[in-house]
């Protein structure tokens, strides 16, 4: 039945993945692959309270606190980061919690800046508390192999754990786009005013969004510190990195969508490490230039993003395959 | 009991009072109209009761309970349906729109869409489910409008000019929608400014000017009382 096409088709764009790590031994290749997945779930968690209309220029901190929770309880206390997950998980809802107070009262840009700062102030605690954090110095994670310590010889299964993370968050975040949730955040963005006289909880659909999104990003960084071996404050809670480039990726994919993120990332990251490591040794900061004519193109010439220049090609697609797809 | 009480309700912008001490009554089934000339307060009037500007003084009531403090969305789930003068589509398809409402009556999107479809179709906008409702021309638009507010389960409904903007053979057709709506269980009061209309469907009319209420009564009662005249023609020229 052609019915079943798309599903045969992703069954085995599935399988691929699952067998990358087989066919590429390099560990540049399989890095690009994880750093992707990562991102991929990054952009997906940004995603969740883009529905709602809020752009957060603050992932960093939810990813940072993540994988400092992680990383501390491991290092200081032996926990394995295994159950660490339930104390990121609890440190961003806290985190959440705190800019969620922002969020109810400051529109647009005002949030924005909002998340920005709160970025900040952890940031600067981060540096500042030498004790905790050994600062600037960074954090290193020990090297002791096994499952339960997220260490591992090769880099695959740290592949197959980031490709995990990625479909995990993907799934999180279209099950939230059709939820009773993703139509109220969808119905806040377009009109709040409206919204709230046809009984949506503007200021509860939002923190929900904020919360869901914050406590998956903590969870994508502890994995990431896991990943990286070191802690550093100024990796962890670079704006650039873990702040900017989720919300480029979205916008670039198409902001609001389920697909637009995953897009987004598997074409911006590749391209991003590609840009850093030809341009980066021309002159520095001229990656970033490449990025600023991608995303002015971008917001002038396809602003639905990638995904809408898709979009026709996908109905037609589906109608080659007899699939009517009118539900959804 | 009366299910909406509303008593020296007052709400004032600085200087400007725009609704000033307000009492009366709306029973259970019964759809009342209200009119005045432009500037008497009645969108304001609409913004208290369903809570999107706060009353200075005075109480508010459904069904003996009150919405003072109360927020927009939770005096919907209260059972306080409305709509907005100028039509305000959510950025999603017609069906979609009508299932934001409903879904804050159940979880269940699949529910949700049958609940929104009902309503679609009781409001004859089934054909145009998927359509964007910037593709609509504007009585469908309005009828979206109602249907959005039909969707939160009402139990009063506040129409705000829902026949402003029609041509004459569209009113025709829209008048009976509101008796319908009635017959459903619904309880509505309207503002018009088409006084062929308000005749027509209204069994009592509330009269406000600058704030106030003037008259109130039967709309024959209504269009022959002095201060009615007053209000929207002013005062007789004596030397005429």
């Amino acid at each position: 039945m052609k019915k079943y096409t798309l599903w045969i088709a992703g069954g085995l764009g599935a399988l691929l993945l699952l067998l990358v790590p087989l066919y590429f031994k390099s560990t540049f290749v399989l890095h690009i692959y994880t750093l992707t997945f990562f991102y991929i779930g990054l952009t997906a968690a940004w995603n969740i309270m883009a529905y709602g209309g809020n752009l957060s220029l603050g992932h960093a901190s939810f990813f940072a606190i993540g994988a400092y929770v992680g990383a501390l309880l491991y290092v200081k206390l032996g926990i394995s980061p295994w159950i660490g997950l339930t104390g990121a998980v609890a440190a961003s809802f806290v985190g959440g919690m705190i800019l969620s107070m922002p969020l109810i009262r400051l529109r647009g840009p005002f949030f924005t800046l909002a998340t920005i700062a709160f970025t900040e102030v952890l940031r600067l605690i981060a540096i500042d508390w030498r004790d905790l954090t050994h600062g600037s110095a960074g954090l290193n994670i020990p090297f002791d192999l096994g499952w339960l310590n997220l260490t591992f010889k090769s880099g695959a299964p740290f592949y197959y754990i980031a490709l995990a993370l990625a479909v995990g968050s993907v799934w999180l975040s279209r099950w939230v786009r059709y939820s009773a949730l993703g139509y109220h955040l969808r119905a806040a963005a377009s009109d709040d005013q409206a919204a709230e006289a046809l009984g949506v909880d503007f200021n509860l659909v939002q923190i929900t969004a904020l919360l869901i999104s914050a406590t998956l990003t903590a969870v994508l960084g502890l994995f990431y510190a896991f990943y990286s071996y070191v802690l550093e404050p100024a990796t962890l809670f670079s704006f650039e990195l873990f702040s900017l480039q989720p919300a480029l990726n979205a916008i670039i994919g198409g902001m609001g969508t389920v697909w637009g993120p995953v897009i987004g990332a598997v074409f911006m990251t590749p391209l991003g490490e590609f840009l850093r490591f030809y341009l980066g040794t021309i002159q520095q900061g001229l990656n970033y230039v490449v990025y600023g004519i991608i995303l002015i193109m971008t917001v002038r010439f396809f602003p639905g993003g990638i995904l809408s220049l898709l979009t026709p090609l996908g109905v037609r697609f589906k109608r080659w395959i007899g699939d009517t797809g009118d539900n959804q | 009991m009366a299910l909406l009480t509303v008593k020296n309700l007052t709400k004032k912008f600085g200087g400007l009072v725009a609704v000033h001490d307000m009492t009366f009554d709306i029973e259970p089934g019964e759809i009342v109209g209200l009119i005045g000339p432009n500037g008497a307060g009645k969108t304001t009037l609409f913004n208290l009761i369903s809570g999107i500007v706060h009353a200075d003084q005075g109480s508010l009531m459904l069904a003996g309970k009150s919405l003072i403090g109360m927020r927009p969305c939770h005096r919907s789930r209260a059972g306080i349906g409305r709509t907005f003068q100028v039509v305000r589509p959510f950025d999603m398809n017609v069906l979609e729109n009508v299932m934001v409402p409903a879904l804050t009556r159940t979880r269940d999107t699949s529910k949700a869409r049958k609940a929104a479809m009902e309503v679609l179709e009781m409001m004859g906008l089934a054909e145009f489910a998927t359509r964007s409702p910037g593709n609509l021309t504007l009585p469908q638009r309005k009828r979206i409008e109602v249907a959005r507010a039909l969707a939160t389960q009402p139990k009063l409904l506040l129409l705000d000019e829902v026949l402003a903007g029609l041509n004459p053979t569209e009113v025709a057709e829209n008048l009976p929608l509101i008796r319908q709506l009635r017959d459903t269980g619904v309880t509505i009061l309207f503002i018009e400014h088409l006084m062929d209309a308000m005749m027509a469907v209204a069994e009592r009319v509330l009269v406000m000017d600058q704030g106030a209420l003037i008259c109130c009564g039967t709309p024959r009662e209504v269009t022959s009382d002095e201060c009615v005249i007053k209000a929207y023609l002013g005062e007789e020229d004596p030397q005429c």
